[in-house]
């Protein structure tokens, strides 16, 4: 017999069950670990976001995985769970830096644009007839204000982390940011600190292939995807490191 | 557990006719059964004592039957499994210990005795095994029940046995009831729609667990894999809810070590290796789904040594098919 906790309080998103909760919303919240580990890193010298994409077969291009977005020049985003709905908030989020950029001739506050996404997932869980965002986003930039680090929910929850993970492998990476986050990581430092999260999130399956790096440092303030030599180079070391590790 | 209708003859002389007619001729000894080939299906009488010994029914038969008031034989199991060889779990063995040491002196404890306890988690970490490895090195009664067997035919039934259980359980106090899969009797009122005795159960063993009976040396163990599914009142007489959970590195380490020494055949494998590839496996499922299985397909390949080829087989069988749409999710 299956147990009946949602009793029909799930059919519709805008109704709410007996004790307060909004099923369809938390439903939406288990698309997202569906996704394969996304993870974003904050420090003083700039965000690193890192993301896991393992290719269901080796006939796919990894490129065509697409799990880092740049958003304008200074933001970038990493998602987990549904592609095309993280796709559709991504050309949201750029579209929205355009407005602002036009409107008040500066580029969007990092703050700003997490929030206008989160408008608009806020508004899918209020209307009839259509469904929640399937997808989480971890929004990283860097503004005149310094570094910033959001994640946003499909209930349009925000919150900024110092480093935070979402899609599968969340569990396990928010355990090794827990144990091993300092506050005066410099970039290298916080790029080794995502890169053993994600090891960790992917039980050691962690290759060259299947990592994505993207930073944005606070002294350019620019958004730049890592080369392929670059992250064979960190993939390398966090292989030792782990290795290493492992034999103590 | 017999499921005995209760036989009551108002007319001696009657069920005297009956049964010579029935059985005239039969040659009985002690202890035989004389199945019941008229009016109620599949029921015997048990010879109790016959005189002479081997006699043959026949005219001059007189035939007495006496009311068997024992009480029904719930089933008290026996094995060989001791405590030591459940891995991990150790708040469930503190309170096994804890609850052996009230059996053995109840009145140490007064009204501070260990009385229900629930055991949850999810299948296959142990919570049966335990309950075995407590009635062996118990030398107490353990009424081992499967809730599933206290849910009668008929409407009504399900209540009695369990009024009928509890009492066979006082009678030898101290003693201890486990009741497997406890969420089939404690199942929340909820579902009173889709089950309609479910209201009359749980009554039953509410008053039994903390009722006006003082059962006084009487421990009740329930074991379930969805405490959820309990009725809110049921729970909330477990004074303490012990969850088996799933076996860390070291603890399936230990399982596989302890299960590996047991099979016919050599294992020639990194057993460090092993433990890695089970991450998420429970002791049932080492044991039953990789062992055993890597076992037999060693056996059915004429080797005389298990190796990784046939593990790798196990494991293989063992991962679960993804269904899911590919590509939609990145």
């Amino acid at each position: 017999m299956q147990p009946l906790q949602s009793a029909g309080y799930d059919r519709a998103i805008t109704v709410f069950s007996p004790d307060g909760r909004l099923f369809q919303v938390e439903y939406a919240r288990e698309a997202v670990k569906r996704g394969t580990t996304s993870l974003g890193v904050k420090s003083s010298e700039g965000i690193v976001l890192v993301v896991d994409k393992r290719p269901t077969s080796k006939l796919v291009e990894p490129t065509s995985i697409e799990k880092i977005f740049q958003i304008d020049k200074h933001i970038g985003a990493a998602t987990s769970g549904l592609v095309a709905d993280a796709r559709a908030l991504i050309e949201k989020a750029r579209i929205e830096a355009q407005i602002n950029k036009i409107t008040y001739n500066e580029p969007i506050r990092v703050e700003s644009l997490a929030k206008k996404i989160c408008d608009m997932k806020q508004m899918y869980t209020q209307h009839g007839g259509v469904r929640p965002f399937g997808s989480a986003l971890i929004i990283g930039g860097v503004t005149n204000g310094g570094c910033r680090l959001f994640e946003t929910d499909p209930s349009g929850a925000l919150i900024e982390y110092k480093a935070t993970a979402i899609g599968a492998g969340r569990q396990l990476a928010m355990e090794v940011f827990e144990k091993n986050y300092k506050d005066d990581l410099s970039l290298n430092d916080s790029i080794e600190l995502a890169l053993d999260a994600v090891y960790e999130a992917t039980e050691g399956k962690t290759t060259p292939e299947s990592v994505e790096i993207a930073i944005i440092e606070s002294k350019d303030k620019q958004y730049r995807k890592l080369s392929e030599d670059e992250i064979n180079d960190h993939v390398e070391e966090l292989l030792i490191r782990q290795k290493k590790e492992e034999e103590e | 557990m017999v499921e005995a209708p209760k036989i009551e003859v108002f007319d001696k002389d009657l069920f005297e006719l009956y049964a010579k007619d029935q059985w005239g001729g039969q040659t009985i000894t002690e202890g035989s059964f004389l199945f019941d080939q008229r009016l109620l299906p599949d029921y015997a009488f048990k010879v109790i004592k016959a005189h002479p010994k081997n006699s043959e029914i026949t005219e001059n038969t007189s035939i007495i039957l006496i009311e068997d008031f024992e009480i029904k034989e719930f089933r008290k199991i026996k094995s060989s499994i001791k405590m030591e060889d459940v891995v991990g779990q150790e708040q469930a063995k503190i309170k096994c210990k804890i609850i052996m040491k009230y059996l053995q002196d109840p009145d140490k404890f007064k009204d501070w005795a260990p009385r229900n306890v629930l055991f949850y988690g999810t299948p296959g970490t142990g919570k049966t095994m335990l309950a075995k490895s407590l009635s062996n090195e118990l030398q107490v009664p353990l009424y081992l029940i499967k809730a599933t067997s206290l849910i009668g035919e008929h409407v009504g039934d399900g209540a009695r046995q369990i009024h009928d259980l509890f009492e066979a359980a006082a009678k030898t106090a101290p003693s201890v009831i486990f009741i497997d899969e406890i969420d089939a009797v404690g199942l929340d009122r909820k579902y009173q729609s889709l089950r309609g005795d479910v209201s009359e159960v749980v009554n039953a063993l509410l008053t039994e667990m903390d009722g006006i009976n003082q059962n006084y040396g009487v421990v009740t163990i329930g074991a379930t894999n969805n405490p959820d599914l309990l009725d809110f009142a049921i729970r909330s007489r477990f004074e303490e809810e012990i969850e088996f959970k799933l076996p860390d590195n070291n603890e399936r380490n230990a399982i596989i070590k302890f299960y590996v020494e047991s099979m016919p055949l050599k294992v020639d494998v990194d057993l460090e290796k092993l433990v890695n590839h089970t991450k998420g496996m429970s002791g049932r499922d080492i044991k039953d789904r990789l062992l055993k299985t890597s076992l037999h397909k060693a056996i059915s390949d004429d080797k005389d040594k298990v190796t990784w080829e046939h593990f790798e087989y196990a494991l293989k069988l063992n991962q679960k098919e993804k269904n899911e749409p590919k590509g939609m999710f990145v």
